[in-house]
């Protein structure tokens, strides 16, 4: 039974249109048009208790409209969503009890108060009972290390501090669906690597459900078993990371440093030119067609080479092409 | 209902410890308020030196309607000065979201969030006046009066919320709602004065349009013993009414955010 449906999801917004200058404001304001700018566009797709999504596109393809709907916040324009058997928007207040949400850089807590004190008024909204309260308010302050945190106001936290004060706030009154927008967005790595441990934490020992946007491949590598790519409002993938990077990774990149003019080397079969300087040649090959050994040959008897490295496709470059168009057709995964 | 009391009790603790945190502000707030007061009260000192009647009314007749009107504008003050504020500091910032992702309801939540300290200059100064007028014209503080009182000045805050939550409203269209408020909300300044020295239509405007003249003249007309009919009852009946206006006007401009965003 999936915790979160969503069928044929859209949201249209009317947004008013104005022309350019002065007359435009005025004819914006004696005859006003509207524009529909679809944001989401018929997704469709369910998730699991206990899974971690990652839900993932560029700025402005719609994932936090997408989000807004999940969450009660925004009422859907068609298509209908189910997050625990409620409509979140009809059932907002039912459904608020059952949800934890960290909006990017947004506090939930007081800017004034010291940690400890927004903590507790936030327990109170949530009417956690004392003793569970007490439990993992232990629990959060020894893996997200906030002992010396608790007495400190959110204003004085660096970024950080701020993360793991937020994530606290989210998780104490033990939602079963998490929605992080951007969690580790402008972090340092080690503060990465401890909220994504504890993301990963929560999610085994309280088997919460995470959906997680992000533009960090590496909380993805590390989090997400499976991605929802969105482009422009429509669903574009829908499956395990791993497919992605086996449908991408076929191609390897090597990157010669030569003594001669680079550009004199005919192209060798199987391989296509990415980056030509004087001195400097990258090539990109298909590991179908050919190999590393073939393509190194060629170039090597075409030119003298300095020096030659190996790239290992990392996710960033499969991320790239498919925000780049490589996967406007849907694919099976 | 309970639960929202206590609810707005740890709001309000948690407030105070800001507010004690940053004590000079606190002072400064809550005295900015006193002197601005003194401000206006010197100009009816000053107005009703040259004519000590106005239009039938001594100077400790007006002061007491000023002092009601004062009293009720405190109210609004104190607990629901954040309807003056939803644009910025909530929709604009996208904080306003977040109260509607919480398990309560978002209009208590935005209420609640902040306690205006700088109404208690307001609360104090208006107390005063009151006191000052009714011990001058001899009005005593029976256990009617005091209820008569009490009922009158709540009435009048209800009426400023209520006006006030219509015009905030508008920021689910705008964004920003000042503006709209402001040209509301400033009409109440006629109502600082006895209501028989303005024109007709204005008497009808802040009587049955804006009634802000319920929160002022028509109570202290009564206590002076100035024949005002049935309108020296009605103040509670309509804040009441006002209120559910106000709500439901709030609900429908809060289906229209659901379905637009900011």
């Amino acid at each position: 039974m999936p915790i979160i449906q969503a069928e044929n999801l859209s949201k249209v917004f009317r947004i008013p249109h104005k022309d350019p200058g002065v007359a435009g404001a005025f004819k914006a304001v004696l005859r006003p048009r509207f524009e529909d700018k679809v944001a989401v566009n018929g997704i469709s797709f369910s998730v699991e208790p206990g899974e971690i999504v990652g839900y993932i596109g560029v700025n402005g393809a719609g994932k936090s409209t997408t989000i807004k709907m999940l969450t009660g916040i925004l009422m859907p324009t068609r298509g209908n969503v189910q997050v625990l058997g409620r409509d979140p928007h009809r059932q907002r207040v039912a459904n608020a009890r059952d949800i934890g949400v960290v909006f990017g850089q947004r506090s939930q807590l007081w800017w004034d108060l010291a940690f400890i004190e927004s903590l507790n008024l936030v327990a109170k909204i949530y009417e956690v009972p004392p003793a569970r309260y007490k439990q993992l308010l232990d629990q959060f302050a020894e893996t997200l290390e906030l002992g010396e945190l608790l007495r400190v106001p959110i204003r004085n936290m660096s970024l950080g501090q701020k993360m793991r004060a937020e994530l606290a706030a989210t998780l104490i009154h033990a939602p079963r669906i998490v929605y992080l927008d951007e969690p580790t967005i402008g972090l340092d790595l080690i503060v990465k690597e401890r909220i994504r441990e504890f993301i990963k934490q929560q999610n085994r020992a309280a088997g919460t459900t995470v959906i997680l946007t992000t533009h960090d491949l590496g909380d993805i590598e590390e989090l997400c078993p499976r991605v929802i790519i969105i482009d422009a409002g429509a669903l574009i993938y829908d499956g395990p990371i791993s497919t992605i990077k086996a449908r991408f990774g076929k191609y390897r990149e090597i990157t010669f440093e030569t003594l001669g003019d680079a550009s004199a080397c005919a192209v060798p079969p199987g391989a296509e030119i990415v980056g030509a300087e004087p001195r400097k040649l990258t090539l990109r090959f298909d590991r179908t067609l050919t190999t590393a050994s073939q393509v190194a040959q060629a170039v090597m008897n075409a030119i003298e080479v300095k020096d030659f490295s190996l790239a290992e496709p990392d996710l960033a470059s499969v991320i790239k092409q498919i925000y780049g168009g490589a996967l406007r057709e849907p694919v099976t995964p | 209902m309970r639960r929202y009391l206590t609810l707005y009790w740890y709001f309000l603790l948690q407030r105070f410890k800001i507010l004690l945190e940053y004590r000079a502000n606190f002072m400064i707030g809550a005295s900015s308020t006193i002197i601005l007061q003194i401000a206006g009260l010197l100009t009816i000192w000053v107005v009703m030196g040259q004519i000590p009647d106005l239009n039938g009314w001594g100077f400790d007749e007006v002061l007491l309607v000023y002092g009601l009107i004062t009293l009720a504008k405190s109210i609004n003050h104190m607990f629901a000065d954040n309807l003056w504020t939803i644009g910025w500091s909530y929709v604009r910032s996208g904080q306003f979201d977040r109260f509607l992702v919480r398990p309560i309801d978002p209009l208590f939540h935005l209420l609640a969030d902040r306690f205006c300290h700088d109404g208690i200059g307001n609360f104090l100064v208006g107390a005063a006046l009151v006191a000052k007028s009714t011990a001058s014209l001899g009005i005593a503080w029976t256990p009617f009066n005091a209820l008569y009182l009490a009922v009158a000045v709540l009435s009048g805050g209800a009426i400023f919320i209520a006006l006030n939550l219509i015009t905030a409203t508008s920021v689910f269209w705008i964004t920003e709602s000042i503006p709209v408020t402001q040209v509301i909300f400033n009409t109440h300044e006629f109502a600082q004065y006895p209501l028989t020295i303005y024109h007709r239509g204005i008497q009808i405007l802040l009587t049955w349009v804006l009634p802000y003249g319920l929160a002022s003249f028509y109570p202290a007309s009564f206590l002076l013993g100035r024949e005002v009919g049935a309108l020296a009852w009605l103040s509670p009946v309509v804040a009441l009414a006002l209120l559910v206006i106000a709500f439901r006007v709030w609900l429908f401009g809060l289906r229209h955010y659901s379905g637009t965003g900011s």
